[in-house]
């Protein structure tokens, strides 16, 4: 029993051995694998032009071709918004965006701006119900961008990290821990 | 000098550069060589810089895509200073573990840049004592032993700092009368 809060012990004296600039330098290299972290993620969306270019799917309405758990690419695109494209659009008083597919476009042919109505392939009916109060048809500035890619099941991460944020703080706690041991 | 025992672990080579590299730079400082910080400090300064533009991509008050002209601004003056840290690691540094400043209180030294090398799957440690200006007057020419790791470290991985201070001292001594000898 001895041996192990003798240990304890050296382990805590280790600890606070080190020196003030040590420590320094750790939280800077830290600081510089998070921030390139992030910078890529800002270039990631300039390059896309899309606020959000990598999403999970949530539900199950655009069943069978995506599923709950997929991850999609997105792009954005000067390109006319067509039906047939499965978008990403956000509405207003609604956090979390949402992923189905164009069903009718209405273009003015003189200023080019479309009111768009989506439908997910897996639901009974069109997305009315889910814009905000009154409003009818989604516009350019509601899409976030239009699905390019997907990967299957990488998305659960997130799903479970978000539903039980406990986990992401256990996560960031030892990498934390791991990168300051080593 | 130090209370507790160094140990490193024996399988790990990284560990083992670490623990040896961390003795020298206690020895060359413990004979009277200030450790030079300046380059490091210019390191965590550029650091610190990159963080901040990483911050202020990621927390300006505007949404996309109407702060896209402050993102590329970011972005490319993040890579600007990514470059420049990443030439200085590579260009300066090098193999370098330690720079001193002159020995205080002397006008014909000038200060040390001490390297060491241990490739991946040898037991042969390289310790090498040069000037930081080759070109300067007093400047002494660069003197390295090679030794294998076996001769200071027991079975258990703890340091013998005895032996290894043995080794680097008369390294060091070997380098500073290097000079005498071409006078």
């Amino acid at each position: 029993m001895g041996g192990v809060s003798d240990y304890v012990k050296e382990t805590i004296d280790s600890i606070r051995s080190i020196q003030v600039r040590q420590l320094l330098l750790q939280i800077i290299t830290l600081g510089m694998i998070v921030s390139l972290a992030l910078i890529m993620w800002k270039g990631l969306i300039c390059f896309t032009g899309s606020e959000s270019p990598v999403v999970v799917v949530l539900s199950g309405s655009m069943e069978p071709g995506f599923q709950r758990g997929d991850i999609l690419f997105l792009n954005m695109g000067d390109a006319p918004v067509r039906a047939g494209e499965i978008v990403v659009f956000n509405v207003d008083g609604r956090k979390i965006p949402i992923v189905h597919r164009v069903i009718k476009v209405h273009e003015n042919r003189e200023t080019g701006e479309v009111d768009v109505l989506t439908k997910g392939d897996n639901n009974y009916g069109d997305d009315r119900l889910l814009y905000a109060d009154g409003q009818l048809w989604l516009n350019r500035k509601h899409i976030m961008g239009r699905s390019v890619g997907f990967l299957p099941y990488v998305g659960w991460v997130t799903i479970f990290m978000t539903e039980k944020p406990v986990i992401k703080y256990i996560l960031i706690a030892v990498l934390g821990v791991l990168v300051l041991v080593s | 000098m130090a209370s507790k025992e160094k140990k490193a672990n024996l399988l790990d080579h990284y560990s083992l550069k670490r623990a040896l590299d961390d003795a020298v730079t206690e020895i060359i400082t413990a004979n009277g060589y200030a450790e030079n910080v300046n380059l490091s400090n210019l390191k965590m300064g550029l650091g610190l810089v990159a963080c901040t533009i990483a911050l202020v991509a990621q927390f300006f008050p505007k949404k996309f895509p109407a702060n896209k002209g402050i993102l590329i601004w970011c972005i490319a003056l993040y890579v600007i200073v990514f470059v420049i840290l990443q030439l200085i690691m590579y260009f300066k540094e090098k193999n370098h573990i330690l720079f001193t400043h002159p020995l205080q209180d002397s006008f014909s030294s000038t200060g040390l840049a001490i390297s060491s090398k241990f490739p991946r799957f040898s037991d042969l440690y390289t310790l090498e004592i040069a000037s930081v200006d080759p070109k300067s007057l007093s400047a002494n020419p660069p003197v390295e032993f090679t030794k294998s790791v076996t001769k200071w470290f027991t079975k258990d991985g703890v340091l013998v700092e005895g032996f290894f201070r043995e080794d680097v001292e008369n390294l060091l001594n070997k380098f500073t009368l290097e000079s005498r000898k071409g006078k």
